[in-house]
């Protein structure tokens, strides 16, 4: 059995070295019970042995935090972010070659449905869908040549989110969370925040830990005032009750622990209720937007029905990076109708993807704006992806397949090089061409913003030193300034 | 469908054909490479396949390139030019016809080609990056004939194991494993514990042997039996006791990455796959000899006299992952799935990390690629089947059956489909014409001779994509009377047809010999959600299954040596075999069975891996068990015994206790009564030694014994006993507790029947609930139940707060909590401190201290006894061993 707290932690473990009942006092003479806990507590870091407590990189850090933005279905980079006006002359043409799709039959080429417009000062190209994003321009890196292995959604979803077609991988953000450890003892280290319409395609697998323990897997919150499942004490049981029990707990398990001095263990084990108790008053708190001002839910869109629930999730994002979480997960699209509730636009991109647009540009931007304004992009890296691109040849004449040969990612934030494309696909938007980028690549990226050296992010397991990266990626060498 | 089928059944020729070896050369004139080939190549073909282009990963500038082909296969086969693929491509044999889009090759070019190829396709040239060619079987004989480093078999867990004389040491010690284990401590100046209080023994032995707490009566009878031999009684009747089999067989489930649905985006049912799982758990409960386990698991197709168990048994080999989705699109897949199989089989059973060797030799362990692809071509007949059980023949006429209705109906549907067709098109351009942009409709309106090639593209696209309003009653609607009059006796005679069905069966998910290439659609491709009855429609794969003794004649598929693990980059074909380095002799690869069925290759491979000559299987199976009982294990990564494993604590006792396990017939059980006799195994946990604690903190020499977190199936097995609720029902199709609704929101397809809300029927031991690959039980989960994906080891030991928060606040705790409160209010009376005492017992099987018993006493006077229930099922206590 491995056990995953080590037998210095306890002694460590909480601030200060205050022991457990000692805390517990404290803990209820500052009424953390209430609806709104003192900030003090809650930003309180992990520290000592707690698998948790924040780890230092192997360099220096651009970022300490990440909101990744997974768009579930297979965002079309042609209708988006990667111009390709040359495709009008092809348009109804068979394209040449072996051609592979994943529904049926390959149709002829079909040029880019949106108009699109230059912004910035960059004078980047941005799709009709994307107005607000396209504001932010500057502050974005685009790169157009990401390519995958696989055209099946969740194959490629998890070679995206954990660096393996092959499912039971740990996800990035177990990875991470695994290097890095989290800034705040009170919250969980990785949080998941899914679409209000349902899980992603791929659903848990998505933010498991696979073979990394399940410390670092992902933790959903959901919204309203009861973010994790069971945080909250049962409507059945009073405020009192549950203090007299967590009391009566506390006490009978130190007893216990007194038969075992020096077990680690056990002292951990009573120090888990502790932290369940005060996320019970954290945890609400980080994600609770009521407080915001009408200015910022503006700003996210929730005072538009299209925008809100996704403004929700990035605000909630944002809010709980504040609060030091490491990783945060957001998804775009969520399993209903696939074709219509992900981008998984087969059956008709404008509708589809005008929607998911539509529901995510202007809170994205938001996001970007008030991270800003708050002091928070330079230390967190933003990252907007998906599965797969999709194919430049029409499906039905209406909608397009999968294409995991070129697909679009950007990312803002981290001291990263604003108002930049990075590599090219060809010029129907069909392969990556110049500069191709691997996942691997991404990942090696993403964690060298976050002063990890990929090759470095190890853990022992099948018999070799694992890693997200696997045996290749290579950082995008001109993604900072 | 059949179209594909042919394609799929050409690709695989022209794949396979590579290593037939050269036929005799025709006289005619040697044609030169340089001089009369490469200039045909490099005008017609380089374009796209040659230097700066590989389309389709085909490069024809080189002799590698060629030889190693591109996503369809190998181009060229020296000498046989009909079965090249290059020659087949321009020639028209095979579609797409090359050069694609550009016009054909004359005459006289395609037969340079052919005769070039016939003669040995000698690559004359030092064409761009071209290799001057040896043969092709030359050029990998490096790889064939690789050998394994000098020294490699000096390594501990590569000799057979000895037993050693057992020590003499200075304390007097009955039990063998306690003088090897004294030996250690003696040398290390450890002092070893005394043994635990009965009590302590009696929970120790309950939460080991059946993973549950032993009721107070129990508890009573055996503190009352104080005649010698009581704790060997015990042992024995728990060993004996059904429940054994839910709590070891659980153990081993973690090795095979069972399942109950298939992984990845439908993550599909396996409605018979719980068979398996009653199987294991009956395995354990009959003390089936593990030689004979691994047997069946690994062959139970193919042994003698194999019964409906064995056949079960073979699940084992496709619990892991599998798409079940696109897999004909996907031949890629099935090298996953067959690395998962060998991945199983290697950590599960050798203690190897073998994966390592899929796409070079392993790098830590002396395991060589060419290993690896022996193995593979051990199980390269795999195929998946449901099969029916009950007497053979029995199931062997009713597969029978069901193939010849089958194919009679799927004829018949082929003449309906006929007969619709005009009537379905006239439906689909109505809906076309309603759906579409006018681009669309237009192409699709055209005759089909006006039609641009993108026109034709995309008509065909919207005429085949299928439209809702095509559905029988509407073209009924519209159908002639003499068309309706034909389809309907069509009809009729499928109806009669499909009267003539005989019942289905219990069906089993076995594995056995066959051609996946003649798999209709692909595994379960037809298989959306629970219907066993449409896979037996699908069962090509395992049609030697049927036929009766001595008439099969089942030849395993050809299997190749993969550069690089790239199932495109085919090297030499494989034979059977083992992994070298822990091979002794020659021992046979191949034990064919008389009736021919199956290759006998899996048999061959089980037969090695319990050979008494193999080092591993014993050490792996007797060190999990040690692991089981101690909490850590001998070897403490119990699936990997390579160099990047941990190392043995006690190499002595393990080889000692694996020889004793094979001379004693592989019983489990006898191994568990020999290690729980130990007084290693009573040790008291609550010792502490302070210069031993100095020597040894991790207390790997074993001088106290070690209290364990139980795994979450126990804690939610002891959650349910305590509160009197549990239903011991055992076996049959799997359980599905309540969960929030929240997780359900996350599925997408496969199923979770989530009840309404918790309620007794989910009330069953832990091993029943469903192995959801994208659903994994929330409890069981916070609790370090291990990814379903691969074969497990050792589980992890996590403490978080989310465990805290499940027990304090979910439902099902509260409910239970509730429901203990209830029954000891109803064993115990009124009386308070018969109320604790009781659920003390119950819960803890002891009785509480006197300090315990009145703070209990205040907190159930100043509140309920149901507060108090409910930090008993939170107590540290009460989810660790004693």
């Amino acid at each position: 059995m491995k056990h995953i707290w080590n037998r210095r932690e306890f002694l460590f473990r909480s601030s200060g070295g205050i022991g457990g009942l000692a805390l517990a006092a404290m803990l209820h003479e500052q009424n953390l019970l209430a609806q709104t806990p003192a900030n003090d507590v809650c930003a309180a870091p992990a520290i000592g042995g707690n698998p948790l407590a924040p780890k230092p990189p192997n360099f220096k850090a651009r970022a300490k935090a990440v909101i990744s933005i997974f768009n579930t279905g297979g965002v079309s980079q042609i209708e988006t972010f990667d111009y390709k006006p040359a495709m009008s002359k092809y348009a109804g043409q068979v394209l040449g070659g072996d051609v592979r799709v994943h529904d049926g039959r390959p149709g002829p080429i079909m040029p880019g449905i949106f108009k699109f417009s230059k912004y910035g000062q960059c004078g980047k190209d941005v799709s009709e869908i994307f107005p607000n994003l396209g504001s932010k321009v500057d502050e974005i890196a685009f790169v157009h040549s990401v390519w995958g292995r696989s055209d099946d959604h969740v194959q490629s979803t998890y070679e995206m989110q954990t660096g393996q077609l092959r499912m039971g991988y740990p996800s990035m953000g177990s990875w991470i969370t695994y290097g890095l450890g989290s800034e705040n003892a009170n919250l969980p280290g990785f949080v998941v925040l899914q679409d209000a319409r349902g899980g992603p395609l791929g659903a848990q697998n998505n933010w498991l830990s696979g073979f990394l323990p399940s410390t670092y897997q992902g933790t959903p919150f959901l919204a309203g005032d009861n973010p994790i499942v069971d945080l909250k004490r049962p409507s059945g049981v009073s405020e009192a009750q549950q203090r007299l029990r967590l009391d009566m707990l506390a006490r009978l398990n130190e007893i216990h622990a007194e038969r075992y001095p020096g077990s680690s263990e056990l002292a951990a084990r009573i120090s888990s209720y502790e932290l369940a108790y005060r996320m019970q008053g954290c945890a609400p708190e980080a994600v609770d937007i009521n407080g915001e001002s009408d200015a910022t839910k503006k700003l996210y869109g929730l005072d538009q029905e299209i925008t809100a629930p996704f403004g929700k999730q990035v605000l909630m994002a944002r809010r709980l990076v504040e609060r030091g979480v490491r990783f945060v997960q957001v998804f775009s699209g969520g399993l209903g109708v696939q074709n219509k509730d992900t981008w998984d636009a087969h059956a008709g991109m404008r509708e589809n993807h005008s929607q998911h647009a539509k529901e995510t540009d202007l809170p994205l931007a938001g996001l970007l704006t008030d991270m800003k304004a708050r002091g928070l992009l330079d230390s967190t890296l933003i990252i907007w992806h998906s599965e797969f691109g999709r194919m430049p040849l029409s499906e039905n004449g209406v909608g397009r397949d999968h294409n995991p040969g070129a697909m679009t990612v950007w990312m803002a934030g981290a001291g990263i090089k604003g108002g930049q494309s990075i590599g090219a696909s060809d010029e129907i938007g069909y392969k990556a061409e110049k500069q191709p980028i691997s996942y691997h690549d991404l990942h090696a990226t993403i964690l060298a913003l976050l002063g990890i050296e990929h090759t470095k992010l190890t853990y022992r397991y099948n018999g070799r030193d694992m890693r997200l990266t696997d045996v290749s990626g290579e950082v995008i060498p001109q993604i900072v300034a | 469908m059949t179209k594909r089928l042919v394609l799929t059944f050409v690709i695989c020729l022209s794949a396979i054909s590579l290593y037939r070896g050269v036929t005799p050369l025709k006289a005619q004139a040697p044609v030169s490479f340089s001089k009369d080939i490469q200039p045909i190549l490099e005008q017609n073909c380089w374009g796209c396949h040659g230097p700066s282009m590989q389309s389709s990963r085909l490069n024809l500038s080189t002799l590698e390139g060629a030889l190693r082909g591109g996503a369809r296969g190998a181009a060229i086969v020296p000498g046989q030019a009909e079965d090249s693929r290059l020659y087949r491509m321009i020639s028209g044999l095979d579609t797409p016809a090359m050069p694609l889009g550009g016009p054909k090759l004359s005459d006289e070019q395609i037969g340079a080609i052919k005769t070039w190829i016939d003669q040995g396709a000698h690559w004359d040239t030092g064409a761009v990056g071209a290799k001057t060619g040896p043969a092709p079987a030359s050029s990998f004989a490096a790889l064939q004939n690789a050998k394994l480093p000098p020294g490699a078999r000096d390594y501990w867990a590569f000799k057979l194991p000895v037993q050693a004389p057992v020590p003499t040491v200075a304390r007097e010690f009955s039990n063998p494993i306690d003088r090897f284990l004294e030996k250690v401590r003696e040398e290390k100046g450890l002092k070893a514990a005394p043994r635990a209080d009965r009590m302590t023994l009696l929970r120790r032995a309950y939460m080991d042997l059946i993973g549950l707490p032993p009721s107070p009566e129990e508890i009573d009878a055996f503190m009352k039996d104080t005649a010698p031999g009581a704790w060997e009684r015990l042992i024995d009747k728990l060993l004996a006791s059904p429940h054994y089999g839910e709590r070891w067989g659980r153990h081993w489930l973690d090795a095979a990455r069972y399942a109950d649905s298939s992984g990845y985006e439908n993550d599909t049912d396996q409605p018979n796959m719980w068979r398996y799982r009653d199987y294991v758990i009956n395995a354990f409960n009959d003390d089936k000899p593990y030689n004979t386990f691994i047997k069946e698991q690994i062959a139970g197709d193919e042994i003698p006299n194999r019964t409906d168990d064995s056949l079960i048994a073979t699940g084992f080999l496709r619990a892991g992952p599998r798409v079940r989705n696109h897999e004909h699109a996907n031949p890629a897949r099935r090298y996953d799935y067959l690395d998962d199989v060998i991945g199983t089989i290697g950590k599960s059973m050798l203690g190897l990390t073998v994966q390592c060797a899929r796409c070079h030799d392993h790098k830590f362990d002396p395991i060589l690629q060419k290993d690896y692809y022996a193995m593979e071509a051990s199980i390269f007949g795999y195929v998946e089947v449901e099969y029916p059980l009950g007497p053979r023949e029995q199931a062997d006429a009713y597969m029978r059956k069901m193939r010849d209705i089958s194919a009679k109906v799927a004829a018949l549907k082929d003449q309906i489909d006929e007969i619709d067709k005009p009537y379905h098109d006239k439906l689909a351009l109505e809906e076309i014409r309603k759906k579409y942009p006018p681009n669309v409709v237009s192409a699709v309106e055209k005759p089909e001779s006006e039609r641009t090639p993108g026109e034709k593209l995309i008509a065909i696209q919207v005429l085949e994509s299928g439209s809702s309003n095509r559905t029988a009653a509407a073209v009924e609607k519209i159908m002639s009377p003499e068309d309706a009059a034909k389809k309907k006796a069509l009809n009729d005679q499928i109806a009669a047809l499909n009267a003539e069905k005989p019942p289905t069966p219990p069906l089993a998910s076995i594995v056995t010999d066959g051609d996946w290439r003649s798999a209709e659609l692909g595994y379960g491709d037809r298989n959306e959600g629970a219907c066993p009855k449409c896979e037996l429609e699908y069962v090509g794969a395992g049609k030697f299954l049927e036929l009766g003794p001595g008439k099969g004649n089942y030849k395993v598929p050809p299997s190749y040596f993969l550069i690089r693990g790239d199932p495109d980059s085919k090297a030499y074909p494989t034979k059977p075999g083992f992994i070298s380095v822990i091979t002794t002799g020659n021992p046979p690869t191949e034990l064919p069975p008389a009736d021919g069925r199956t290759s006998g290759r899996r048999l061959a491979l089980a037969e090695w891996l319990i050979s008494h000559d193999n080092p591993l299987p014993a050490r792996v199976i007797v060190n999990r068990i040690w692991e089981h009982h101690f909490g850590k294990g001998i070897v403490p990564t119990l699936d990997n015994f390579g160099k990047m494993g941990e190392q043995p604590s006690n190499q002595e006792l393990l080889d000692w206790l694996a020889v004793e396990f094979m001379n004693k017939g592989w019983s489990i059980k006898q191994m568990q009564r020999l290690i729980m006799t130990s007084e290693a195994y009573q040790m008291a946990s609550e010792y502490n030694d302070e210069a031993s604690a100095k020597i040894d903190p991790e207390d790997t020499y074993l001088w106290r014994y070690r209290i364990q977190r139980l795994e979450g199936e126990v804690i939610r097995d002891n959650i349910l006993s305590v509160a009197g609720s549990i239903d011991l029902k055992m076996g049959g199709p799997a359980i599905f507790p309540h969960v929030d609704d929240s997780f359900i929101k996350t599925l997408f397809r496969g199923i979770y029947r989530n009840p309404q809300q918790d309620g007794p029927d989910q009330w069953r031991r832990s091993i029943y609930i469903y192995q959801k690959r994208t659903l994994p039980n929330p409890l069981l989960q916070v609790f370090d139940l291990p990814d379903m994906s691969q074969s497990f080891g050792a589980r992890y030991t996590s403490t978080v707060p989310t465990q805290a928060l499940q027990l304090m606040n979910d439902n099902f705790v509260l409910n239970q909590a509730r429901l203990f409160a209830d029954r000891v209010k109803k064993e115990a009376g009124d009386d308070i401190a018969k109320q604790i005492d009781l659920a003390y017992r119950i819960a803890l099987t002891r009785s509480p201290t006197e300090r315990e018993l009145s703070l209990a006493k205040d907190m159930i006077q100043s509140s309920s006894l149901v507060d108090f229930t409910n930090v008993m099922l939170n107590l540290s206590e009460f989810v660790y061993t004693r």
